[in-house]
């Protein structure tokens, strides 16, 4: 009771402090940690419509996933789309993201320009690629003809499907990439450079040895926000393939939806959803203890 | 001391935390209680009516208002795209929310789902009472196929607003050109592309049809059935083991691979339009709701060149695909009086004949017979397209796919594997015994 002043203050400030996070604490319960005890709640448990009756049923929605080839096949699917779309999207991405850097003349337009396939909706963009895709009617075997090469089914094909979606995700993508990129390589600083220069270097060495250390932190940003969002890949393909043809595009989240959703099985649908959480906090786990071995 | 004081700061804010839950989880019933607050009077209701994108309420928006006009009933039409307004539903009706009141829903495919959850309100007692629905409603004007296809193992559970089948439509100047007779069977058909694929030397497709997976057995269904199968046998098996259903994925994947457009394992009546509109293909088997979209003068290049036929008969017999969509009613509704009014309004003889002025097929006779619309069907290809429909409706099952609560996960079964026959992949044999093992696993789960 020395300090009774200084006490109030420091209750005040107790209260303060709370009321100020309870927004967040409040968001964090109701979007994140309620849907995610749901979900598991869900894959324990055999969720019948109309029933509000609770029936557990332990692990068997995992089992049923492990014996399920499509599962398999969706895991595969989405394995492959995730490494190929972020191996071709962080080079083009660093390509172009190094070339927007530069001022260039028409550096500004470009670089809006470039940014219009990042900005559109993936619905929109869905329904534009069926077109320029369709194998009889698109764009993309009208160039191929003139180019005098045969033409492709594109999206109907089992064989050229995952090529057709990474082309796709390529191009919607790398921009967003690029500009992360141009924002890190504005923030360099100039000296390494210009002693590299004055040392004799090439075009290629200051690239390999100066630039790229340099930029590496931006670079792991960049791919840690892509790798998420690449292997939760939806929106295109549901809206181009829904996973067809026969299961070839068929991605987990995709997969979960139809189960959950298309075929009213939500307890199955959200036991994939988990799997699918568990890879992606597997693979941000990974690219951030990557990040901080390199720096 | 200093314990109580933390004691109360902790209190408080957890006081405030559940406030604010509290606000967060309550603004939706806030916001509508200001929108309803407007008005004292005790009568004024308001009823949510939840619709799919889909012609039939772009058709009867515009006369929402004369209704709430009428009956002093306010209605929030909420418009969401179909898959979207399916999973509102779901949603909305699996929490047992009063939130809904009157719902589009497609009976073949969540009917039965919906049913046995409870999630439809019995239709039956509101029909038969007097003072809720009067003699000039005329239920018996109702087509039989339609209005059966609303009822699920015994009871009532929604009102047909719109009929639609899968029709061939076709270019009548190609087929005059290479003399193609109108197709009175299957075989015919077969032959009818393969004539066009050859006299038009490739440049031409034959036929354009569905392989889009979910959703092949809308079209698919009828070739099964022209074999003389339904999709049960009488005790309740699966039919695939049945050389007739071998026979009918055999034919509509010839159709699909050997004289359809490339790629048509990944397409849906939007691809199939688009080619037939582009004039790439001859025929197109498709929804008779297609017709909208290929004389659509914007897109079309084949305006006045189409003529329309039902799928040509099997050696089953012709039985082809009739599909009706519904509005029912929430058993969870708390205006279950307004409710029908609404539902009672929007199926009346007077609302659907003006439907279908504007194109909108509907369930009723008395609609077809009517001079008024005889007369709006004008050219020759909306006479055919009409006649067409007729015989839909007449001789329709409307089993678009084999019964099941999983429906969708059943049909995902036979287009996966009609979709691998169209690749090359499986031989129908192989397909047909997938499917009949597959489906069945799908029903047992």
């Amino acid at each position: 009771m020395h300090h009774p002043r200084l006490r109030k203050a420091k209750s005040n400030d107790l209260i303060a402090a709370f009321l100020m996070v309870s927004p967040a604490i409040v968001f964090t319960l109701a979007m994140i940690i309620f849907p995610i005890g749901y979900a598991l709640f869900l894959s324990l448990t055999k969720w019948v419509p109309g029933s509000s009756v609770t029936q557990f049923v332990g692990l068997s929605n995992f089992r049923r996933m492990l014996g399920d080839h499509v599962f398999w096949l969706s895991f595969r699917v989405t394995m492959i789309l995730f490494i190929a779309c972020l191996l071709l999207e962080t080079i083009i991405g660093i390509y172009l993201g190094i070339l927007l850097s530069k001022d260039l003349p028409g550096q500004k337009v470009l670089q809006a320009v470039i940014l219009i396939p990042s900005i559109i909706a993936s619905v929109a963009i869905g329904m534009m690629w069926i077109q320029i895709l369709d194998p009889t009617l698109g764009f993309a075997n009208y160039l191929l003809s003139i180019g005098g090469l045969k033409p492709l089914a594109w999206l109907a094909n089992p064989g050229t499907v995952l090529q057709s979606l990474i082309i796709i995700d390529v191009w919607q993508w790398s921009p967003f990439m690029a500009l992360i990129i141009t924002g890190g390589m504005r923030t360099l600083p100039s000296e390494p450079f210009e002693a590299a220069l004055i040392d004799g270097a090439n075009k290629w060495q200051i690239f390999r040895f100066v630039t790229l250390p340099l930029l590496r932190p931006v670079i792991m940003v960049a791919i840690l926000l892509r790798s998420v969002d690449l292997v939760r890949f939806f929106d295109t393909v549901y809206i181009m393939t829904q996973g067809g043809p026969n299961n070839a595009s068929m991605t987990l989240n995709v997969y979960s939806y139809l189960q959950g959703f298309n075929y009213m099985d939500m307890s199955y649908g959200s036991a994939i959803m988990l799997f699918l959480l568990l890879l992606v906090i597997l693979i941000s786990l990974v690219i951030t203890k990557l990040r901080r071995r390199m720096s | 001391m200093n314990n109580t004081k933390r004691t109360i700061s902790l209190v408080s804010t957890i006081t405030i935390m559940v406030l604010l839950m509290a606000l967060v989880s309550g603004c939706g019933q806030v916001t509508q209680a200001s929108l309803n607050g407007g008005k004292t009077n005790k009568q004024s209701e308001t009823i949510t009516v939840l619709a799919e994108k889909h012609p039939w309420t772009t058709a009867i928006q515009p006369y929402i208002p004369e209704f709430e006009k009428q009956t002093g009933i306010k209605v929030n039409l909420m418009i969401l795209s179909e898959q979207q307004q399916r999973d509102k539903s779901l949603m909305t009706l699996q929490a047992k929310s009063p939130d809904i009141d009157v719902f589009m829903s497609l009976k073949s495919l969540e009917g039965l789902a919906y049913e046995k959850a409870g999630f439809y309100e019995d239709l039956d007692k509101y029909i038969r009472d007097a003072k809720l629905t009067p003699a000039d409603y005329k239920v018996n004007d109702f087509m039989k196929g339609p209005f059966d296809g609303e009822r699920i193992e015994g009871k009532l559970v929604g009102i047909p607003i719109i009929v639609e089948g899968p029709v061939v439509f076709y270019r009548k100047d190609l087929f005059a050109q290479y003399n193609i007779p109108i197709p009175k069977t299957l075989n015919d058909l077969v032959r009818a592309a393969q004539t066009v694929e050859q006299k038009s030397k490739g440049r031409i497709y034959g036929v354009a049809l569905r392989g889009l997976a979910p959703a092949v057995s809308y079209t698919f269904g009828t070739f099964f059935h022209n074999m003389g199968l339904e999709w049960f046998d009488s005790n309740g098996n699966l039919n695939f083991n049945k050389p007739g259903a071998v026979k009918a994925i055999d034919t509509y994947c010839t159709l699909a691979a050997k004289y359809g457009p490339p790629g048509a394992v990944n397409n849906n009546f939007y691809q199939s339009s688009s080619l037939f509109a582009q004039g790439k293909v001859a025929m197109e088997i498709d929804a008779s709701n297609e017709l909208a979209s290929i004389t659509d003068p914007n897109n079309s290049k084949v305006i006045g060149k189409i003529g329309v036929f039902p799928i040509p008969a099997g050696p089953g017999g012709n039985h082809p695909t009739v599909l009706q969509w519904g509005i029912s009613m929430s058993a969870y509704s708390q205006h279950k009086d307004a409710a029908w009014e609404f539902i009672r309004w929007a199926t009346s003889p007077d609302m659907q004949l003006k439907l279908a002025l504007k194109g909108i097929a509907s369930p009723r006779s008395s609609t077809w017979e009517n001079t008024q619309f005889k007369a709006s069907l004008r050219d020759a290809t909306k006479k055919e397209w009409a006649k067409t429909l007729e015989f839909i409706m007449k001789n329709g099952n409307p089993e678009v796919g084999p019964p099941a609560i999983k429906e969708a996960a059943v049909r995902q079964v036979i287009g996966n594997n009609i979709d691998k026959v169209m690749l090359g992949s499986e031989t129908p044999q192989q397909a047909a015994d997938a499917i009949q093992q597959g489906v069945t696993e799908v029903i047992k789960q």
